[in-house]
């Protein structure tokens, strides 16, 4: 059989499946927004907790930082016997990932907030509470956004990775070519699924660039 | 006072309802940080007026702004008490304490990412204002600060000036009309000609409002523009001296406060005095530069150093000359025998 | 809210810096000795089938990580030996255009799922670790040689300026100012490329190149759970000791003042 790639045999499997790929990258998109919100809530917690204490706040970067070292595969494969295939270990696998970033990028932010900021928000009799959420979060936001950034681009990957595990997404026709190797059509579906992920990869960045203008205060613009 | 006031919300209400100054007590009050030998403030006793406008003046490291984070508990105090219009501040909830309390830095600390307008409205917010009565503060109190409201309410504070962000940062603290207010030298952070400013603008405001202010600064003749009383104070946050200006540059109670003097006590003291407290010579036949009596006596000295005349003629607000005045006038309201070149330092 | 602030001395909290900086030194070795320790002891407890005795062995085992550690290896040095040269004859290029482009390509590189490329390069060429060395080397092209861009572009103007005002030559100011004053970043490039490196070379287990990934695709897919746990912790092991190691040098080679 000629597996060879031709361009022409290429274009017809896009035309053939452009519905079923847009579907897939619906999918993708959705298991990294689901990832990315749920490593925000606990990230910022997190970051929140330990920026002014020395100890927890190494405590909790060095975890991250080794963390995120593990390779994906391993980690999924190891929540596969706990939450089965799919969505689940996907999840949670991506969110654990994504959580670094975030946090190292919260207390950088948190701590970057100057001084006198906070000591005029306590002047005029504001709560610890009240202070980290009125004024010391929103200051300390583009640091954070561009951590959650970084996270974005690193959760896509990643994504791709947990179609092993039959995770939701582009992956699927990345391992469906591996599957099929041999046929004519696995040189497409394994480029289909490297390129449109390439490609959302790319526009989920931009969204990112559009998301943070949109969300930090004109003031915080430099 | 009713009795509701016994309770803290009841005091929280009365003191919001007046906007002139209450009453301040301080008794005793000491700061000790563990494992420092040296209190940073030790047994300080002061008794303010409503109204009052007290300025500490010291060098740094003395211990004046701590003493004055201790009225409003941003620093805790490790003995005696403080009390606002006769209330123990430390019965009170620290927070809302501060919320009826002003406070000014030096870095002015404007919340960079909310508008001017959100920013002077953030206590009044916090209190539970009605947002109708909220925008009609931010606009009266910017036009107080002269920063007119069209132009600056919406504007962030990067796009202000130095002086800018100052006049915003002192319309803050006023926004919630608090009876105390607390300044942490506000002006420190300008350039002389801005602080200047500053300080007439800020006297003109306290001459309406009357609030009773504890200002720090290092500057002494920042302190004797402005204050009520000054009290002087050394390590520990000891009072040298706690009186008028007047009362200091006259009679300085050590060799400490007269370092804080310096040189030109004299003509100090003069800037202080207005032209009425002298004796004036007849204005008949009389020639020589004009003078309003509404200036004081240092102007008086400089026209006449100026001009090189002998006299000067005195003039009332019709510009009809009431009286002269020559430097033997001048120094008498001093109160020295014999004006002498190169004397040392009057007596009084 | 109310408690008394208790100001620690100057030198108490440089001890407690040091202390902490020690500890965050030390801790990534810690967990490893501690993880791969604790699973051998629990292995040792367990009852083996003959599936599990065939891989939980020594031999099986050292041979897969063996070949992991020669992918990953190989594979970045390759990575280094290309990709920052590249990257400095890019930097020098003239045309901004050139240099735009690279960096461009360099953040779309980002964007790529290794997986993709291992299983795309498998697809068209063949299986076998020789694939894995050459799409490991091709993906981690471009973050190596945007890093190495990055890293002389944000040398100050000042500095160059300085350089050459002194007489040196351009090749001078490179070798003495530029690439010394870079190495931080292109490191940290490096380090990461390493991590990566080992990440992307478990997934090589996919077409036939060996390494740890077997085990745990293995493990997996008979669902022989010590043999999956095996795999995963050997090669977080591995990962996480490969990072840390990284970073002893990367402060080590770090020119003082820095």
């Amino acid at each position: 059989m000629d597996t060879s790639f031709k361009w022409s045999r290429f274009l017809k499997f896009l035309a053939q499946r452009w519905d079923e790929i847009l579907q897939l990258a619906g999918q993708h998109l959705a298991v990294v927004v689901i990832a990315l919100v749920i490593a925000l809530v606990v990230g910022i917690l997190i970051g929140s907790l330990v920026w002014n204490r020395p100890i927890g706040r190494a405590a909790a970067l060095t975890a991250a930082g080794i963390a995120i070292t593990i390779p994906s595969l391993a980690v999924l494969a190891l929540l596969s016997p706990l939450l089965g295939l799919g969505w689940g270990p996907s999840i949670v696998a991506l969110a654990f990932y994504a959580l670094l970033p975030i946090i190292r990028n919260t207390v950088v932010g948190l701590r970057e907030v100057p001084a006198q900021i906070v000591e005029s928000a306590r002047g005029m009799g504001m709560g610890r509470t009240r202070i980290l959420v009125s004024t010391q979060l929103p200051i300390a936001w583009p640091v954070i956004m561009a951590g959650v950034r970084v996270s974005a681009q690193m959760t896509v990957g990643i994504a791709a990775i947990a179609a092993y595990v039959a995770g939701p997404g582009l992956g699927q026709y990345i391992f469906t070519g591996l599957s099929s190797m041999g046929s004519f059509n696995a040189v497409n579906y394994a480029l289909t699924g490297t390129v449109a992920t390439i490609i959302l990869a790319l526009l989920i960045d931009a969204a990112f660039i559009v998301i943070a203008r949109v969300t930090t205060s004109k003031g915080l613009r430099a | 006072m009713s009795d509701t006031v016994h309770t803290n919300t009841g005091f929280f209400r009365a003191i919001s309802s007046q906007s002139a100054g209450v009453s301040l007590e301080l008794d005793h009050v000491t700061k000790h940080y563990p494992g420092q030998p040296a209190p940073a403030v030790e047994d300080f006793s002061m008794s303010i007026e409503p109204g009052e406008l007290i300025m500490f003046v010291g060098p740094s490291g003395c211990g004046k702004t701590t003493t004055m984070k201790m009225v409003n508990r941003l620093i805790e105090p490790t003995g005696g008490s403080i009390r606002i219009d006769g209330k123990d501040v430390l019965s009170l909830n620290p927070n809302e304490l501060r919320r009826h309390v002003g406070y000014v830095i030096q870095q002015i600390g404007l919340f960079p990412h909310r508008t001017i307008a959100e920013n002077i409205a953030t206590v009044p917010k916090m209190l539970g204002w009605k947002k109708e009565r909220i925008a009609e503060r931010v606009d009266e109190l910017l036009r107080t600060v002269q920063l007119d409201p069209a132009a600056f309410a919406n504007r962030y504070p990067r796009q202000l000036s130095g002086g800018q962000q100052q006049r915003a940062g002192v319309a803050r603290a006023l926004a919630a009309d608090p009876p105390v207010m607390l300044m942490d030298e506000p002006f420190g952070a300008t350039d002389p000609i801005t602080r200047e400013r500053l300080q007439a603008e800020f006297l003109r405001l306290q001459a309406e409002i009357g609030k009773t202010i504890i200002f720090v600064t290092h500057d002494f003749d920042e302190a004797i523009r402005m204050g009520d009383r000054i009290a002087v104070l050394s390590d520990r946050s000891r009072i040298e001296q706690f009186d008028t200006p007047a009362n200091i540059l006259a009679a300085p109670a050590n060799e400490y406060v007269s370092s804080f003097i310096g040189q030109g006590a004299a003509l100090k003291r003069l800037a202080l005095m207005p032209i009425a407290e002298a004796k004036l010579g007849p204005a008949a036949g009389a020639e020589g530069p004009k003078i309003s009596i509404g200036d004081n006596l240092r102007d008086a000295l400089d026209l006449l150093v100026l001009s090189g005349a002998p006299r000067v003629l005195v003039t009332d607000a019709d510009d009809r000359t009431i009286g002269t005045l020559d430097q033997a006038g001048i120094s008498s309201v001093l109160g020295a025998t014999v004006p002498v070149v190169g004397a040392p330092a009057v007596t009084p | 809210m109310t408690a008394t602030i208790a100001l620690p001395s100057v030198q108490s909290i440089r001890a407690r810096e040091r202390t902490l900086k020690v500890m965050r030194l030390v801790a990534p070795p810690i967990i490893v000795v501690l993880a791969v320790a604790l699973l051998f002891w629990w292995i040792s407890t367990l009852p083996l089938d003959s599936i599990e005795q065939r891989t939980l062995n020594p031999t099986y085992i050292t041979a897969r990580i063996r070949e992991h550690l020669i992918l990953t290896f190989v594979a970045s040095l390759l990575v280094a030996v290309l990709a920052i040269p590249a990257g400095i004859l890019v930097y020098r290029a003239r045309s901004a255009w050139v240099r735009g482009f690279f960096l461009t390509l360099g953040n779309i590189g980002q964007s790529t799922p290794a997986v993709g490329v291992v299983i795309l390069l498998a697809i068209v060429w063949q299986t076998g670790f020789a694939t894995a060395l050459v799409a490991l080397v091709a993906y981690s092209f471009l973050p190596v040689l945007r890093n190495t861009m990055v890293g002389l572009e944000q040398v100050g103007d000042d500095v160059k300026e300085a350089a050459r005002g002194m007489g040196m030559t351009r090749n001078q100011v490179l070798t003495r100012i530029e690439l010394p004053l870079a190495v931080p970043t292109i490191l940290a490039g490096l380090r990461t490329a390493l991590v990566f490196a080992v990440g992307t070379a478990t997934v090589a287990t996919f077409i036939n190149a060996g390494g740890l990934g077997d085990m745990i695709v293995n493990g997996l897919k008979l669902q022989r759970y010590p043999v999956l746990l095996t795999g995963a912790v050997l090669v977080a092991a591995i990962a996480v000791l490969i990072d840390w190691l990284a970073g002893i040098v990367e402060d080590f080679v770090r020119p003082k003042g820095l």
